[in-house]
């Protein structure tokens, strides 16, 4: 239903201009929980603040429902963002709050105060309907943000990083929050996040974002198995990346006992496998396997991390998980054998520098 | 381009923050630049013969604001009155500004340590005087120290004097009057800059084996600086350009800048002496202005 | 536990200064108002309590001409600053920068500094000509020259405020639907509202304390308060002019006392 198309953005003119977004298209389905996920500065909330209309893109089109809604002013679009700092009006009640979008719509009265009721049961806050904003908690007035954007019945439901504000605890509870509403209401919901857990738990699809462009868009269990490349492997999750070449349908990796047979273009790649996929000694399915030094061991309470020193100056780290009996695996100095097993391999192209 | 169209909607935005600012500035343009600017042109003009200007270029405003020539022999001398008056001005407002720093600052520091809900009363305490008419206050201060006012009367009554002592009419009573009214001016910043300080630093300071004085110099003065500079401003600038104190506190025979300024605009008076005269009173206060402003822009680029 | 001497926010000395300072600062006051409670017909002798001053003053053709000008004066000089430096602070804040802020603010400024014996010698040159010129010798002159002065003075917190002012606000009233007015009228106005009342009352004060540009510009017969007191000065202290100075301090302790719990219900 959004179609993202071509769309730029860059800050300043001349030598001193910056690009924020660069060519990014894609589309975002109905009923979809989108997420935009990256470090600081990658552009998520460029695109965010695009689609919501506070900042003119450069180029390109935003087609919502087949019309190009990019250069609308953010009063004029069927969409609504949650801010991350809530942008609450502080001389207004909560009620007054959600029922601002459809006073400045010019609705009856009657029919303000019974979407406000209806929202503010939505979001479980009906008896602080009088309150002031300031008067209420972190949590509280994140739901009356919520509650405030999703009265005018928005197309689209913008979250700029919202729960970055609360603590551990009320963060977990409105995840599971956000994903029901979300649920009921059969909103879309584009989430903007730097926190790849969150982006995990709640998204249906992902788009991982580095330096104005988009490196892959996924659902989480295959931006996590299938990264699209070194930049997205390491963002989320842990991973242990080793330089090797593909020769003839061979892969080489140069601390290994043998070649494996892999289907992958000849040239040098980058292998990469998670931490918790190194099994210490060898595995039923075959794989790679190297020697290596038991550089440290960490304590993790339900695993413990194995740093490994490999032969030519390579480190990885291996995740074993701790057995109720038995103590650690082996000890920090022992020279030992791993294996990568060949299902838990992953090429990625190999980047410069 | 979309970038052709940014730079419409820039021009746009600009054009419309100027629309809005338009009748302020029409105001002050009208109202305060441009009579500036006539004093300026007068300036530089001949006095007319029945007060007034007469439109012919001359220097000689300029020229009397310090020196005069003698109307038998032409020769030129410094003039002492002009002088004297420029420098007891300038004087009179350092002292009025080093009386109000050694009663404000602590005064502040005070304030500012109090408990959080003794400090509203302290400080209404402050803004009274504040907001309080300068006539009035000017008013109070003479009716202290008049020929039979209260000092006298109690310096008589304690046996400590024989005759009243003259005090109205002199350097004294000016300078007395001028701290008097512009004390509020000194404290209400310097407790902003004291307000804002973390005391929690210069607990840091103690920690870190400072002493007291120490602490003092290094720690806390750096930061509550910037508001002890702007409390001086804020008194030295309207006492150099003072009226109406002076001329109730001095009388007709101890003047000041600003009084010698207005007796220059009376009938058959030299115009263009007054317009030069007060070109250098502003002057003297855009010096202090700019110095102000080359410390504390100097203060914020070093911090 | 702390030794008190440790804590430098005692500072030895402080205490003592401030309170001379509150006692310098009040003993005149004091003794001016208890002067006017002076029930005798000499400022010299004291000759009981009354009120009798005050209702002198009160009958006073003079004074109360003078009290209705300045409060005229004031009203209209401190709603014409706050509407314009307003305006001229909603124009200025809340931007990237734009072609001639610096020269904006500098303008807005200027009345600040130069001093006030400069502007009405200014004023009072070009304003005698249009005088001359026009006839018209009402209140007009007054009127423009105290705006002009008073606009730095309502600028100040209305900026100030604006600039502290969290922009999402506005941005997610855009979101919200609401039109640029829409927006201005619930969301930005509301905000601003304490600040623009602190600027009103500020721009009022000064305007009714300015004694030397009104004595410069008014006409004959138009005397303000301050100007009114300023001439009966020019004679005899009088038990009178007390009983005015203290009326006019009681309008003082009013507008803080005032203002004070305006903010405090506020917060």
């Amino acid at each position: 239903m959004l179609e993202i198309r071509n769309l730029t953005k860059s800050f300043g003119r001349g030598a001193t201009s910056v690009t924020a977004l660069s060519e990014v298209t894609f589309p975002i389905a109905e009923g979809e929980f989108f997420t935009l996920l990256g470090p600081s500065g990658c552009g998520k909330t460029t695109l965010l603040r695009l689609i919501a209309g506070f900042e003119p893109p450069s180029g390109g089109q935003l087609v919502l429902d087949g019309r190009d809604i990019a250069r609308l002013p953010p009063n004029k679009r069927p969409v609504n963002t949650v801010f991350q700092n809530y942008a609450l009006f502080p001389h207004m009640t909560v009620a007054e709050n959600v029922g601002f979008a459809l006073g400045a719509q010019g609705r009856p009265r009657s029919e303000i105060a019974a979407t406000v009721e209806r929202m503010l049961a939505l979001v479980q806050l009906g008896h602080l309907a009088h309150r002031k904003s300031g008067e209420l908690s972190g949590g509280q007035q994140q739901r009356v943000a919520l509650a405030r954007a999703l009265a005018p019945k928005p197309r689209i439901l913008l979250l700029d990083e919202p729960l970055s504000a609360l603590d551990m605890k009320l963060r977990k509870d409105m995840q599971v929050e956000l994903k029901r509403l979300q649920q009921e209401t059969g909103l879309t919901f584009i989430f903007v996040t730097h926190d790849q857990e969150e982006a995990l738990t709640m998204s249906d699809r992902i788009a991982v974002m580095n330096g104005g462009r988009i490196q892959q868009i996924a659902t989480p269990r295959e931006l996590y198995d299938q990264p699209a490349n070194r930049f997205v492997a390491s963002f989320i999750g842990e991973s242990n990346f080793l330089d090797a070449t593909c020769a003839r349908g061979r892969l080489v990796l140069s601390q290994a006992a043998g070649p494996l047979p892999v289907s992958h273009p000849d040239g040098p790649v980058t292998l990469m496998v998670r931490p918790e996929h190194v099994v210490l000694g060898s595995a039923r399915g075959g794989g790679l396997t190297l020697a290596a030094r038991v550089e440290r061991l960490v304590y993790f309470g339900t695993d413990t991390h194995v740093h490994l020193l490999l032969a030519d100056g390579a480190r990885m780290v291996a995740r074993v998980q701790n057995a109720l009996r038995g103590g650690a695996p082996c000890a920090e100095d022992d020279v030992i054998e791993v294996t990568l097993p060949t299902d838990a391999l992953r090429l990625l192209p190999k980047e410069a520098g | 381009m979309a970038t052709d169209a940014e730079t419409l909607s820039i021009r746009a935005d600009t054009r419309r923050r100027w629309v809005l600012a338009l009748p302020a500035v029409t105001i002050i343009t009208l109202f305060s630049i441009l009579p500036l600017g006539v004093v300026v042109a007068y300036s530089f003009l001949t006095p007319g013969d029945y007060g007034n200007v007469k439109w012919i270029i001359s220097f000689e405003g300029w020229f009397h604001v310090l020196f005069e020539r003698d109307i038998f022999d032409d020769t030129v001398s410094l003039s002492d009155a002009h002088l004297t008056i420029v420098v007891r001005s300038v004087l009179l407002s350092l002292a009025t500004t080093g009386i109000t720093l050694v009663l404000g600052v602590p005064t502040a520091w005070f304030i500012a340590t109090r408990p959080q809900r003794q400090r509203a009363f302290w400080l209404f305490l402050i803004t009274i005087p504040f907001w309080t008419n300068l006539l009035v206050r000017t008013i109070a201060v003479q009716e202290m120290i008049r020929s039979d006012g209260i000092v006298n009367r109690l310096l008589l009554w304690l046996g400590l004097i024989d005759a009243p002592i003259q005090m109205m009419f002199t350097n004294f009573a000016i300078l007395l009057g001028m701290a008097y009214v512009f004390l509020p001016l000194m404290v209400l910043p310097v407790y902003a800059a004291i307000e804002r300080f973390d005391f929690r630093l210069a607990e840091a300071g103690y920690d870190l084996y400072a002493s007291r004085l120490y602490c003092l110099r290094k720690v806390v003065l750096p930061q509550v600086k910037a508001g002890i500079i702007a409390g001086s401003i804020l008194v030295f600038v309207p006492s150099l350009g003072a009226y109406v104190t002076p001329r109730i506190m001095g009388g007709g025979t101890t003047l000041m800048l600003g009084n010698l300024i207005e007796t220059q605009f009376g009938q058959g008076r030299d115009w263009p002496l007054g317009a030069a005269l007060s070109l250098t009173l502003t002057a003297l206060v855009l010096v202090a202005l700019v110095w102000y402003t080359r410390l504390t822009t100097r203060e914020r680029r070093d911090g | 536990m702390v030794e008190r001497g440790f804590d430098i926010r005692r500072l030895p000395g402080a205490a003592t200064l401030a309170i001379a300072c509150f006692v310098i600062l009040y003993i005149p006051m004091v003794i001016l108002v208890v002067n006017s409670l002076n029930g005798g017909q000499s400022i010299s002798l004291w000759e009981g309590v009354s009120l009798r001053w005050y209702a002198v003053a009160l009958q006073n053709e003079g004074f109360l001409n003078a009290a209705k000008t300045s409060l005229i004066l004031a009203t209209t000089a401190a709603l014409v600053a706050t509407v314009t430096a307003t305006m001229a602070a909603l124009a200025t804040t809340r931007s990237r920068g734009f072609r001639g802020e610096g020269a904006i603010n500098l303008i807005l400024n200027q009345p600040l500094m130069v001093p006030e014996i400069v502007l009405a010698i200014a004023l009072l040159i070009i304003l005698a000509q249009i005088k001359q010129a026009t006839g018209y010798m009402g209140l007009g002159y007054l009127v423009v020259a105290h705006s002009a002065f008073c606009i730095p003075f309502a600028y100040m917190p209305i900026r100030a405020r604006l600039q502290g002012m969290d922009l999402t606000l506005e941005t997610a009233a855009a979101d919200l639907y609401a039109s640029r007015f829409y927006t201005f009228r619930k969301v930005t106005l509301p905000l601003l509202a304490p600040a623009i009342l602190a600027g009103f009352m500020l721009a009022f004060v000064v305007s009714l304390d300015d004694v030397v540009i009104s004595e410069f510009l008014k006409s004959p017969g138009q005397d303000t308060l301050p100007t009114y007191l300023l001439g009966q000065l020019k004679r005899n202290l009088t038990s009178e002019i007390y009983a005015i100075s203290s009326l006019l301090l009681l309008i003082s302790v009013l507008i803080v006392a005032g203002s004070w719990l305006l903010t405090r219900k506020k917060t």
